[in-house]
């Protein structure tokens, strides 16, 4: 018998916001465990929530760029159960009435295009974190991650294989980098996906026996789940090896092999019900549009755009598109620069050498597109040599700053004083007969070393081409 | 309430009745079915649920971050922690 | 300096607060609560704290733990005329079942114009921070205090429109009356007696489905509490029971030693209200017969100004007398957010922001009774 795989997932994607959803406590990763906490977070009474507005922001977006229907009222509810990294015993989270419903994302892989329905989008607060420490045998708990805000995004069980769901992953974590909701960031737990999933023969219209597999962050590691989980559904099946149950299971993705969870959190019921001290949202006509307007293009239309309209090639194109700050940057330059090939160049070799030596990802490009653009046209003008601009570039990834000004400043401005140059360009050949002899007996490198010489002499404040020419007369002169 | 129920109840709650508590407790439950008769008495066909008596909405702030506790102040009465962490028996997955 | 009391639900971060329970005993909060903040500003001395019933929901305090500080009774410290006025949570009528016993006033505001930051949390929708105070005019003067926007309450009206209900004045002219059954019917009837005399019109009327509103308000303040008081499980912060081998047994003895019984009671109920198999049927149902109940309100204050109703069903009570029984008389006013005001054993309603009002039709009343 042949089976189907059937695959809904549900994604955590932890929002890029300064402060968490409902106090005011810093949201940023890391930290020393329990500084970023207050009596609110760490589920003391007192306290009341204040939705954090940037949140709703980001919701809406994250709803748009999923072609979802956004619901112009929107409230929080709260979720009970007990487990140590749930503080307040409860999670506010959105079961009524979630910010976003009923979207669609669109996946290509090899088997052709499809597109994957969206369920809803939700927004709620995140658990902490725990550590389990072996040596006094007892669970530790950090509660910095508490109340960090985070949507999560319900699909339909549209998928049928790893593959899939690796695109559809890829392609949430793309549009969603690229809105600046969530860096996305697997690793770091900012993305992260429960997979239901179910097996049933192929052709029949009945689900099979589900189990969900919690808090996967890996892609690699959500293949291996499938895969196993697939196979493991089917042997049941087929030759009666186990019963299954709905359930949820963990991936030891060491072992290779998922286990049934005993968490008190599997059990019971969550009681859901309207916080009494959240009042609706209500998302006006103005703040609807504003956020509209907002959105980026998907990165695909940016890339066409950019190879038809702007003449980028298709690898260029690729590069830029792969980051939503490369974009920003790229299209701030070119508004100054108007030459589309420099300023994809200055980003693609420049600003990515600089970004490898800090070991930093292009999404924490940080300088100002417009500056680069303004270095990019003192370059092309002649104003400053190419090697002085590389100093610049490295400066402004240090600072904002006006190229012309710090250019200036550092006394990188290129100088056409010819009767400069010519008394350099004399006092090196004269310092080194042996070069010019060289090149004149036809060692073109001779020449190089004697330009590099002066360059330097120069401070590298010369036209490249000025300098070649005054030099190859002297040497003739000579 | 039959005492199936109640023992759930109370496993969800993470409490533990002593026998003669559960009576005084069944006790209670089957008083509050007046309070169910009384519910009921009243026509809700058409009446939207009211969960806030004041009608104000969207109440929202700036993503501001700030920092206005310590890590000490909070942990001054907890009952148990560990180079900052609070602390519970292991936790079986 | 004027000194206020606070009861054991309002935190404070000089002395600690245990909301009556056992579960946080000696538990000291980290930051004093807006009505704290605003009393010191104004120049009031808080005076010290009061003992609750475990998480207020009790008849007049009789839950509190054992082993607490039950020396000074509500009642009792304000026959010390040191003591200008006490602010209490009120969730489920206490104070003002205490007021009404013994000859105090106590004015539970309009929902939403006095700040509950700083509140240990019980019932959300409906609790509300009171004064009671020996005369009416004491409890405007600290209410006029304690009123206004808080940006750390997000269920709050608007700056203007709390303090504008605080300092309401307009005269009730025309009262109905609420049958209701009552043993302290001679304080109704006297009530009213000094009314007809102020000129002021009185009609009886039905209780009609204000009558039902315990019903609605006993499951929605359940599930409330329910939700929470699960955040006291012995992990952060208050009791924890020295009895335990595993996670599972360290929830469930810090809990079950240190809750009442009547707290249980309360949490398993509330728990039942919100299952899944009875949502429907029980929470949504009492929030729809809340909004039925607020319509009532409505269709009285179109040609009312205010409402007279009893505030307890006798005068002291036994071990047999219920809170969720006699809250009868205080749920109408809980449940529906509106201002009511304690006064000769009995009790105002009034529609949303007419506080100073029902304040100053009180005040009237007490000049009768002299």
């Amino acid at each position: 018998m042949k089976f189907e795989t059937v695959i809904g997932l549900e994604v955590h994607v932890e929002m890029a916001t300064k402060s968490k959803i409902f106090c005011s406590c810093s949201a940023e990763f890391g930290g020393e465990q329990n500084d970023h906490v207050c009596p609110a977070c760490c589920g003391m009474p007192g306290m009341l929530p204040i939705v954090n507005k940037k949140v709703v922001d980001l919701g809406m977006t994250a709803g748009m760029m999923l072609n979802c229907h956004i619901n112009r009222t929107t409230t929080f509810d709260k979720k009970s159960y007990y487990y140590p990294d749930l503080p307040a015993a409860y999670q506010t989270t959105q079961w009524f009435a979630p910010v976003a419903v009923n979207g669609t994302v669109e996946i290509e892989t090899a088997n052709g295009k499809k597109s994957v329905r969206i369920k809803q989008i939700h927004m709620e607060e995140d658990a902490g974190k725990l550590v389990h420490d072996d040596w006094t045998g007892t669970s530790l708990v950090d509660f910095n991650r508490t109340s960090v805000p985070l949507i999560e995004i319900v699909s339909q069980p549209d998928l049928s294989s790893a593959e899939e769901v690796v695109a559809y992953l890829e392609r949430l974590r793309s549009l969603l980098r690229f809105a600046k909701v969530s860096d996305c960031r697997m690793e770091q737990g900012s993305m992260r996906c429960d997979v239901n999933l179910s097996v049933r023969p192929e052709g029949s219209d009945k689900l099979g026996v589900r189990t969900e597999m919690k808090n996967m962050n890996s892609l690699s590691a959500i293949v291996r789940a499938i895969e196993y989980e697939t196979a493991r559904h089917i042997d049941a099946i087929e030759n009666g090896t186990e019963e299954l149950v709905q359930e949820t299971r963990r991936w030891d993705d060491v072992k290779g092999k998922s286990f049934a969870m005993r968490s008190k959190e599997t059990a019971g019921d969550y009681r859901y019900f309207p916080d009494p001290n959240i009042m609706p949202v209500v998302i006006d006509d103005a703040w609807y549009d504003a956020i509209k307007a907002s959105l980026p293009e998907f990165p695909e239309v940016k890339k066409a755009r950019y190879t038809t309209e702007l003449g980028l090639g298709d690898y260029d194109a690729d590069i830029l598109t792969g980051s939503r700050a490369l974009c920003d940057c790229f299209e701030g330059a070119l508004a100054v620069c108007g030459n589309a090939k420099e300023a994809a160049n200055w980003l693609i070799s420049d600003c990515m050498n600089v970004l490898n030596k800090k070991q930093l990802t292009a999404d924490q490009l940080t300088i100002d597109g417009k500056a680069l653009g303004e270095l990019i046209v003192l370059v092309s003008d002649g104003k400053v040599g190419r090697g002085n601009a590389k100093k610049i570039l490295e400066a402004m990834f240090e600072q904002e700053l006006s190229p012309a000004k710090y250019a200036e400043e550092n006394g990188f401005i290129v100088s056409n004083d010819t009767g400069l140059i010519e008394k350099t360009v004399r006092e090196a050949i004269a310092a080194d007969q042996k070069a010019v002899a060289d090149f004149k007996g036809g060692k073109e490198k001779a020449l190089m070393a004697l330009f590099g010489k002066c360059m330097k002499q120069l401070k590298g404040n010369c036209d490249p081409q000025l300098l070649r020419t005054m030099l190859i007369d002297e040497i003739n002169k000579a | 309430m039959e005492k199936d129920t109640l023992l759930l109840l109370e496993k969800v709650n993470q409490l533990s009745l002593s026998e003669s508590e559960r009576d005084t407790v069944l006790g209670f439950f089957e008083k509050r079915e007046c309070d169910m008769e009384k519910l009921n008495a009243i026509d809700t066909e058409n009446v939207e649920r009211m969960v806030h008596v004041l009608p104000i909405n969207t109440v929202v702030r700036e993503d501001v971050a700030k920092k206005l506790f310590t890590r000490d102040d909070l942990q001054k009465g907890a009952p148990e922690t560990m180079d900052g962490f609070w602390q519970v028996p292991r936790v079986v997955e | 300096m004027k000194k206020i009391m606070l009861d054991q639900m309002i935190l404070t971060d000089c002395c600690p607060t245990n909301a009556g329970s056992k579960m946080l005993d000696g538990y000291t909060g980290l930051f004093n609560a807006t009505v704290v903040e605003k009393l010191k500003e104004a120049g009031y001395e808080i005076a010290g704290k009061l003992p609750v019933g475990e998480f207020a929901i009790d008849l007049v305090g009789e839950s509190c733990f054992a082993g607490a500080d039950k020396a000074s009774a509500a009642a009792k410290t304000l026959e010390n005329d040191t003591v200008m006025a006490h602010i209490a949570l009120d969730v489920n009528g206490a104070p003002r079942r205490v007021a009404a016993q013994n000859g105090l006033v106590f004015a539970k505001p309009t929902y939403g114009t006095v700040s509950r930051f700083g509140m240990i949390p019980v019932a959300c929708s409906g609790e509300c921070v009171g004064v009671m105070a020996r005369n009416a005019a004491d409890c405007r003067e600290v209410l006029c205090t304690i009123v206004g926007k808080d940006e750390k309450d997000g269920t709050m009206h608007t700056d203007e429109v709390c303090k504008n209900a605080a300092a309401a004045a307009a005269p009730v002219k025309k009262v109905a009356v609420l049958k209701m059954p009552t043993d302290a019917n001679d304080k109704i009837e006297a009530t009213k007696a000094k009314m007809a005399a102020n000129g002021i019109e009185i009609c009886e009327i039905d209780a009609g489905v204000i009558a039902s509103a315990n019903a609605a308000w006993n499951m929605l303040m359940c599930a409330e509490l329910c939700n929470n008081v699960s955040r006291y499980d012995g992990v952060k912060y208050g009791y924890r029971t020295k009895n335990y081998k595993n996670l599972d047994e360290l929830y469930t003895n810090s809990r079950t030693e240190a809750f009442g019984l009547t707290l249980k009671t309360a949490i398993l109920y509330g728990s039942d209200v919100l299952s899944t198999k009875n949502y429907m049927a029980k929470y949504d149902k009492a929030m729809r017969v809340r909004r039925v109940i607020v319509e009532a309100f409505a269709g009285i204050f179109a040609d009312f100004d205010a409402v007279l109703l009893p505030a307890v069903s006798k005068m002291a009570y036994t071990e047999k007398d219920s809170a969720f029984e006699e809250n009868a008389y205080t749920a109408p006013a809980s449940v529906t957010g509106l201002p009511a005001v304690v006064t000769n054993g009995v009790q105002l309603i009034g529609p949303a922001f007419s506080d100073g009002a029902l304040l100053a039709l009180a005040e009237a009343l007490e000049k009768e009774g002299k």
